[in-house]
């Protein structure tokens, strides 16, 4: 291969021939729309995608620094709960609720970093403890019922000037383009990527490895509860037991884009791109009889070959 | 670390994947060219896990084989995910397809969804759990509340009017809701009946091994166990924990091996649903609103059949008439 490949632009390479396939394989036959390739479906894919990529932005530095967080998905749920108990029960205006609710996801993600860089923790086990207590929080906080955020967001309601539907894309790909610049055009961004290829020899060179580490947890964590407080006004409900699992198809999508868990190497872009490729692939599995059952094999699989593709490209390009 | 793992398994997961996906697409693509006038109808369960909604699909698909112009596409969440199922849900209103069918695993999240699936002129039936709010166009069921009502009252008579109960459900269904408060109502009736717990174990049957297992140690003297859903019959042992000398259990559904465990006298009283009618009437019911005949009544109510050990005969050899769909 003759190209370099940069990570994360494979991925959008993936993305692109797996809509084209799809498109052509759920062309309508008999004329009238496109079932598949129209703007609501596609509107569809970033609102769903969306869910998972805010947090694989966050994920993909913190692979990156050669860290993993298994909280996302239970911060997601908290940062859910804790908006709609504030908006519904404590009658809070809608801003400020919202705002609380991200303000959990510093605190998510500065317990991780105080465990991780504080006590030394591996980062596995950290995050899982913070998974346990993020999770154990919404369900203390909910005694199993939930909030209807919905029942005080009268219909059309548009913040901005722009419907609840559309604010889910719209806030990933903002906070996609922003880490973006911070991971290449920063010297934060270069400072995490070096502690994930090799700490000690970033530590020589003058990094400050705990605030580096720091950094990429509690802007994971606020990313996590980002989502959430996007899941729970958009979809109109905050509930413990949503987003359960989340975590690992947040890892997978980061991972899929570029991202290497040795650390070193992650994409932004990528990981968002990551999470469309599997929006794509459930959206479109749907359409296709017969194909409820081969759901999670073939992301499984597609997982797992779109990685070793990546990393063929990459080491040929090296 | 999970990924070194995952690339040692790559190489036989990426054969075998590549020819699922193959057989999967080349499936897809048969069958969309060759009936090009269907009527496509999505049925969502609450998650494909869950063993009575394979009832409902066959009977859904039988239906449609005799109606001839059906197609079901059979789609639900993995796990009882409910933004996963209403992610699948918009995804069939985006496809624009003919109708669509659901059990709600939450009907209040699913609400705003359907409604745009009815203006969109999509029509909309709820089966199993419905979402009362919503535009939807007809519910097919049970009538949740007499359900719950009827494991209560049966309970109660095999306690003779008296003891400590404990109640299994799952939090945030509608039908299960329903039920639980039939069933919490009736019982209240009983002044010498008192209800100890009431279990959330999430759709789970590994969990309710799991509640029924303690429960047996923290309350040795509990007198009954209420389940609004099929948990504590959908697995042989599940119940082992419970001493049926001296502590009865009523349980919705009666899906094998619910009736073995009946014949047993592991459990007392089973309530059983229409499982293949969840399929075959709502694709009549789509059908027949296509058709421009609105039912005039949303609750399209199944009835039920309540089974104990005198009549349990008599209802198997029903269900295997319904299984041969006569």
């Amino acid at each position: 291969m003759k190209w370099r490949l940069v990570p994360g632009w494979s991925a959008a390479l993936i993305l692109v021939t797996e809509f084209t396939f799809f498109a052509l394989l759920l062309a309508p036959r008999s004329g009238g729309p496109h079932t598949f390739a129209n703007a609501a479906n596609v509107a569809l894919i970033l609102k769903y995608s969306s869910i998972y990529g805010i947090g694989a932005i966050g994920a993909a530095m913190v692979i990156g620094a050669g860290g993993i967080d298994l909280a996302p998905g239970a911060v997601i749920a908290l940062a859910s709960v804790l908006t709609g108990h504030l908006f519904i029960i404590e009658g809070w205006p809608l801003w400020a609720a919202c705002s609380l609710g991200l303000a959990i996801g510093f605190v998510t993600g500065g317990l991780a970093a105080l465990l991780i860089v504080g006590a030394r923790l591996p980062p596995f086990i950290a995050t899982l403890g913070v998974m346990g207590i993020a999770r154990g929080a919404a369900f203390l906080i909910t005694e199993g019922r939930f909030y209807d955020l919905s029942q005080r967001l009268p219909a059309g309601t548009a913040p901005l000037g722009l419907p609840l539907s559309a604010w889910p894309g719209a806030v990933m790909l903002v906070f996609a383009a922003v880490f973006q610049f911070v991971m290449v055009r920063t010297a934060v961004g270069r400072h995490i990527l070096a502690t994930g290829g090799n700490e000690v020899a970033a530590r020589y060179a003058g990094v400050h490895v705990g605030r580096v580490k720091a950094f990429v947890y509690i802007t994971g964590g606020a990313l996590a509860a980002l989502s959430g407080v996007v899941l729970g006004v958009v979809q109109g409900q905050g509930k413990a037991d949503l987003a359960t699992g989340y975590e690992l198809d947040i890892i997978a999508a980061a991972v899929v884009g570029g991202a290497s868990l040795s650390g070193g190497r992650a994409s932004v872009v990528g990981a968002v791109i990551g999470s469309l490729i599997f929006g794509v692939l459930r959206n479109a599995l749907a359409q296709i009889p017969g194909g409820t059952f081969a759901d999670r094999f073939i992301l499984g699989v597609a997982v797992l070959v779109i990685v070793v593709m990546d990393r063929m490209a990459t080491r040929e390009a090296t | 670390m999970i990924l070194d793992y995952g690339l040692r398994i790559a190489d036989c997961e990426r054969a075998a994947g590549a020819l699922v996906l193959a057989a999967v697409l080349a499936g897809g693509c048969s069958k969309s060219s060759d009936q090009p006038h269907t009527l496509r109808f999505a049925f969502i369960p609450k998650a494909v896990h869950i063993p009575v909604f394979n009832y409902a699909r066959i009977g859904a698909e039988r239906a449609a084989k005799q109606m001839g112009g059906v197609e079901i596409i059979w789609r639900g969440p993995e796990s009882t995910d409910e933004i996963r199922q209403k992610e699948l849900l918009e995804s069939f209103i985006a496809q624009h397809v003919d109708g669509i069918a659901i059990s709600c695993l939450n009907g209040d999240l699913l609400t705003d969804a359907i409604d745009r699936a009815v203006d969109a002129g999509i029509p909309v039936v709820t089966w199993d759990s419905d979402a009362p709010g919503s535009k939807r166009q007809a519910f097919y069921g049970v009538n949740d509340i007499e359900a719950g009502r009827a494991l209560g009252d049966g309970l109660a008579k095999l306690l003779n009017n008296r003891g400590r109960v404990a109640i299994i459900t799952s939090l945030g269904a509608d039908n299960l809701q329903k039920r639980l408060d039939g069933a919490k109502d009736v019982l209240k009736t009983y002044p010498d009946i008192q209800i100890v717990e009431v279990f959330d174990v999430r759709d789970d049957a590994v969990r309710v091994a799991e509640v029924i297992a303690s429960a047996a140690q923290r309350y040795p003297d509990l007198d009954g166990w209420l389940s609004v859903g099929g948990w504590p019959v959908f697995v042989r042992n599940a119940l082992d924990p419970v001493d049926s000398a001296r502590t009865k259990v009523v349980a919705f559904d009666t899906i094998p091996p619910a009736p073995d465990l009946l014949r047993a006298g592991k459990v007392q009283l089973l309530v059983g649903q229409k499982y293949f009618g969840w399929g075959e009437e709502s694709v009549k019911l789509l059908k027949r609103i296509i058709g421009g005949e609105r039912p005039t009544q949303p609750y399209q109510y199944s009835g039920m059949d309540v089974v104990t050990r005198d009549n349990l005969d008599a209802y198997l050899q029903q269900w295997q008439r319904w299984e041969r769909g006569q």
